[in-house]
């Protein structure tokens, strides 16, 4: 996990329970697009007409967001924070096999 | 429905290939006759190209057909398959734990918890466009579209497993806080396109002693 390489606690609760925060440090933010190459996308495309799981899109989002959150703890602590609290995950389609995953939330520092 | 103006799009391919393959040979015999014999095999990649795209094109033609009635025959039946397992492996983590593990409210009220971290799992579902045909006829008469429902809320559960079992692995007793997102993979402007949405649960493990 990220967060326990990094040494940053990463919490999508307003608080962390157990932890007395002391200072905001305002919005941090982390994003990324990626897309598959064009063969997965033909084989995705044909799996698509028989339904069900698409897994390598699957696979493509996780690696993804796991970008996108990685970016933004890096950017926390280029603020001095220890922990980012309340993070959010917004998705947006670019074009059909392309997305953008953003990852936001508030960089606090804790006791 | 997009998936006729596919159909017609790869049908003008194939004629418009086909014309050129037949037209190409004799420019080519033209532009030999006229002397300048060396220059007909500059067409051979544009031959080679041709040939190539009709017989891609004759091919998706040939199989489309057929994935279609495969998704016919065993779409529903693979669909029911998963909610079944899905089903087994919430009830196999329900009862290890004695309660579900997730929930969406804010953890505040807890004191003794020792640590905390994010989990997250998501899952990108999509109906067969057997079932899209379903939805199209559906659509004509309105009401409830009973099949596409009944996809993204088995892709729900999915997922919704997968940030129990994530959770467990990692060693968490509890996910709390837990959001739901559900956003589609093709633009809803584009025509055409993968159909799927992807449907991803985040949420914050907690450890208590």
């Amino acid at each position: 996990m990220v967060q326990q390489i990094q040494g940053i606690i990463v919490v999508n609760t307003e608080t962390i329970p157990g932890k007395l925060i002391t200072e905001s440090l305002g919005v941090v933010s982390g994003s990324t697009v990626r897309a598959k190459n064009i063969g997965r996308d033909f084989t995705q495309g044909l799996k698509n007409i028989l339904g069900g799981e698409l897994h390598k899109y699957t696979e493509l989002l996780e690696e993804s967001r796991a970008e996108a959150l990685s970016r933004m703890v890096s950017d926390a602590m280029s603020r001095g924070a220890n922990a980012i609290v309340n993070v959010r995950f917004a998705t947006s389609a670019v074009t059909a096999g392309a997305a953008e995953l953003f990852a936001y939330g508030t960089a606090v520092k804790i006791e | 429905m997009p998936k006729y103006n596919l159909m017609i799009r790869y049908l003008n391919l194939v004629s418009i290939f086909s014309i050129l393959i037949l037209t190409l040979p004799t420019i080519a015999a033209q532009a030999s006759s006229d002397g300048s014999g060396g220059d007909s095999l500059c067409f051979l990649p544009i031959l080679i190209f041709g040939f190539l795209a009709v017989i891609f094109s004759l091919i998706w033609g040939l199989m489309y057909p057929t994935l279609l009635i495969w998704g016919l025959m065993f779409s529903g039946k693979n669909l029911d398959k998963m909610i079944i397992n899905t089903n087994e492996r919430e009830q196999l983590v329900i009862s290890k734990f004695g309660k579900d593990t997730l929930s969406n409210i804010d953890g505040g009220f807890r004191k003794d918890v020792t640590s905390s971290g994010i989990v997250w799992a998501g899952a990108v579902y999509g109906p067969s466009h057997w079932h899209l045909l379903r939805g199209f006829i559906n659509n004509i008469f309105g009401g409830s579209i009973d099949i596409f429902q009944k996809v993204i809320s088995a892709g729900r559960a999915e997922s919704m497993q997968r940030l129990r079992e994530i959770a467990m692995e990692e060693g968490w007793d509890e996910v709390i806080n837990v959001r739901i997102d559900t956003s589609p993979m093709t633009p809803a402007s584009h025509k055409k396109g993968l159909k799927a949405v992807e449907i991803f649960a985040y949420g914050t493990g907690i450890k208590y002693n």
